[in-house]
Order: structure tokens, then C-alpha cells, then sequence
């Protein structure tokens, strides 16, 4: 339900009711300037325009732009040569001596790689390594369950 | 010419703080101003004849503090605050010299309307006006600035120097009484 307060502002809108006479503000503008009177200020010469020296930061500034836009371009340059493949067609994040070290080592690539390492998988293992079988435990099949 | 406030002119303010053009610049500026001024100042004291002199102080002190407008605040603030300021001292004056308190100034506002031969007789508008002229004068300000001119908080945050939260409080506060004044008034 509308109040009676908002029925009457939208009602009124920005109507006022209030009036002025005939040419009003054409006659108060011509009047209003020609009773202006002289100032100092008008009789004043204007004053010189006064250059700001520039601040340490403004001399330095397209320096300090430029040094940053050429750390920036290096930054690019480097990280395109760590992502864009090698001569022999590898990424060369693989020849990084950490990636290089983590591969080579077995034990890191069966726990952390190879994560469905199972019992059919190290019979193939034990086979490809020309292991005889009697020489296996015979609860292996239960140690490997385990 | 109209109603509304005129955008700033960035051109016009150089011109104002030259000494050479500075005239010329002002008779744009009177031009520009004089209407949206007006209304405000005539909201304010109800009285053509009033409004018309307080007008033209308006514009006057404006002219001889044109060396102090450094055109760092905006001209339509600089202005306004200027206007404000004779309307606010007019109504003191006329308090004092009436004899009469803050709390009674509605009725001399109303008399005012009632003997201003300037209206249109929009009964509604008319209505509107007396709840207006009920309000408390910082109100009424915020109110005049608000609903009739439309101006945006921040700006008459500028030229009244109360916070934006401070006025939209007083104009909540003044729609709620002028619709009260309405409901006990039909």
C-alpha cells in the first residue's frame, strides 16, 4: 500500500507552484552584469605562467620504465627457453638435473609413478629378470595381498 | 536558460581567473547560474522579492571573491555555498529582527507564502511547500537540494560539509515529516 507522503511527491513531481514575473531571469541577468563594478583583480596583470621544475621521480622516471619494461622482456625470454623443446625434440625442463635424477631413480619411480604396481606386474618382472619361481618364498602371493 | 544545474565549463573557470576575460567569463556565469540559484535561494525564504535581493548578493560577493576562486573546488559548489550562506544569514536576520525562535520560523515561512503573490495555485504543490516550510531549516536545505534540484549526495556533502551518511539520514528524515505534516493536515 502507497503512504500518503509518496502519493503526494509523486503527484507534486518537482512541481513547486511557485512562479516569477514575466521575463524575469532575461531582466535580472542583463541588470546583474551591468551593475558588476570594477575589482582590483580585473584591473590586475595576469600573472606569469609558472613551469614546476621537475621532481627527482620525474627526471627518473622513463629510467625506471625502461629498466622495468627490459627486466620485464628478460623474464619472458627465459621462461620461453625453459618451456620451448630442445634440439633432440625433448622439453628442456627434462635435462634439469633434479627432473633428470628423480627419473633415473627406480625406487622413486615404482613408489610415486608407477602407483598400480601389482602381483601380475612382478611375476612379468620377475620373468623379464629370468628369475626361477622355486626359488620364491611360497606365501609370496600372500605377502604381496598383504 | 533552466532549472538545472549547468555542467562545469573547464574553459569558463580558466577564463574567470583571468583578469582580461574575467568579466565577460562572469556574464556567462550569471547567465548560466542565475535560474537553478535562484530556485534554491527562493525555496529557501518563499519570497520572490527576497530571493530576487538575496540573488544579487549572491552573485555580487561571487564577483568581488573571484581573485580567491582558485578553481581547485567547483564552480557550481563555490556558488551554491555562497548562496546558502545569504539565504541561511537572511533567515537568521529576519528571526532576530522578528523576534521570533528557530522552532517558530515555520509560521513566518508560511506567512511568506501566503503573502507571495508568485505561485501558480497548484493546490497540491502548494500543500507541499507549507509541509516543506515545516521542516527544520537544515532539512529543508537538504531537502530543496534533493528532491527538487536532484542533486547528487556527494556533491551537496560538498557544499553543506556533512558527511553523505548526515544527509541522506535528514532527507529520510524529512520525507517521513513532510508525509506526517500531509496525514494530519487532511
Amino acid at each position: 500500500m502507497k503512504s500518503k507522503k509518496s502519493d503526494i511527491l509523486d503527484e507534486v513531481g518537482r512541481r513547486d507552484g511557485m512562479t516569477v514575473p514575466e521575463g524575469y531571469f532575461a531582466d535580472f541577468n542583463s541588470r546583474m552584469e551591468r551593475m558588476l563594478p570594477p575589482t582590483d583583480f580585473e584591473r590586475s596583470e595576469p600573472g606569469p605562467v609558472v613551469l614546476e621544475s621537475p621532481g627527482r621521480w620525474q627526471r627518473i622516471r622513463p629510467y625506471v620504465y625502461m629498466a622495468a619494461m627490459f627486466a620485464g622482456a628478460w623474464c619472458m625470454l627465459k621462461m620461453f627457453s625453459l618451456m620451448s623443446p630442445s634440439a633432440d625434440g625433448k622439453m628442456s625442463f627434462r635435462e634439469d638435473p633434479i627432473v633428470a635424477e628423480a627419473v633415473s631413480n627406480d625406487a622413486f619411480i615404482d613408489a610415486y609413478y608407477i602407483d598400480d604396481y601389482n602381483q601380475y606386474d612382478m611375476y612379468e618382472d620377475i620373468v623379464g629378470d629370468s628369475l626361477d619361481m622355486a626359488y620364491m618364498p611360497e606365501n609370496i602371493e600372500d605377502i604381496m595381498d598383504n | 536558460m533552466s532549472r538545472e544545474i549547468p555542467a562545469e565549463d573547464s574553459q569558463l573557470i580558466e577564463r574567470l581567473r583571468d583578469p582580461r576575460q574575467c568579466r565577460a567569463a562572469f556574464g556567462e556565469v550569471i547567465r548560466a547560474y542565475s535560474e537553478p540559484l535562484y530556485w534554491q535561494i527562493r525555496r529557501m525564504v518563499e519570497n520572490h522579492d527576497d530571493a530576487n535581493d538575496l540573488l544579487q548578493n549572491t552573485f555580487m560577493k561571487a564577483w568581488q571573491s573571484l581573485e580567491n576562486f582558485r578553481g581547485d573546488a567547483k564552480l557550481t559548489t563555490w556558488l551554491y555555498k555562497i548562496a546558502i550562506n545569504e539565504s541561511v544569514t537572511f533567515l537568521s536576520r529576519e528571526r532576530r529582527r522578528q523576534n521570533v525562535s528557530l522552532d517558530d520560523e515555520e509560521s513566518g515561512l508560511l506567512k511568506g507564502i501566503e503573502a507571495d503573490g508568485y505561485v501558480d495555485g497548484d493546490k497540491l504543490a502548494g500543500q507541499l511547500r507549507e509541509a516543506v516550510a515545516s521542516l527544520p531549516e537544515k532539512q529543508r536545505l537538504v531537502f530543496n537540494m534533493k528532491y527538487y534540484d536532484e542533486m547528487k549526495y556527494e556533491q551537496m556533502s560538498e557544499i553543506l560539509g556533512t558527511s553523505v551518511g548526515a544527509l541522506k539520514a535528514s532527507y529520510h528524515l524529512a520525507v517521513k515529516k513532510i508525509g506526517q505534516y500531509i496525514e494530519d493536515h487532511n
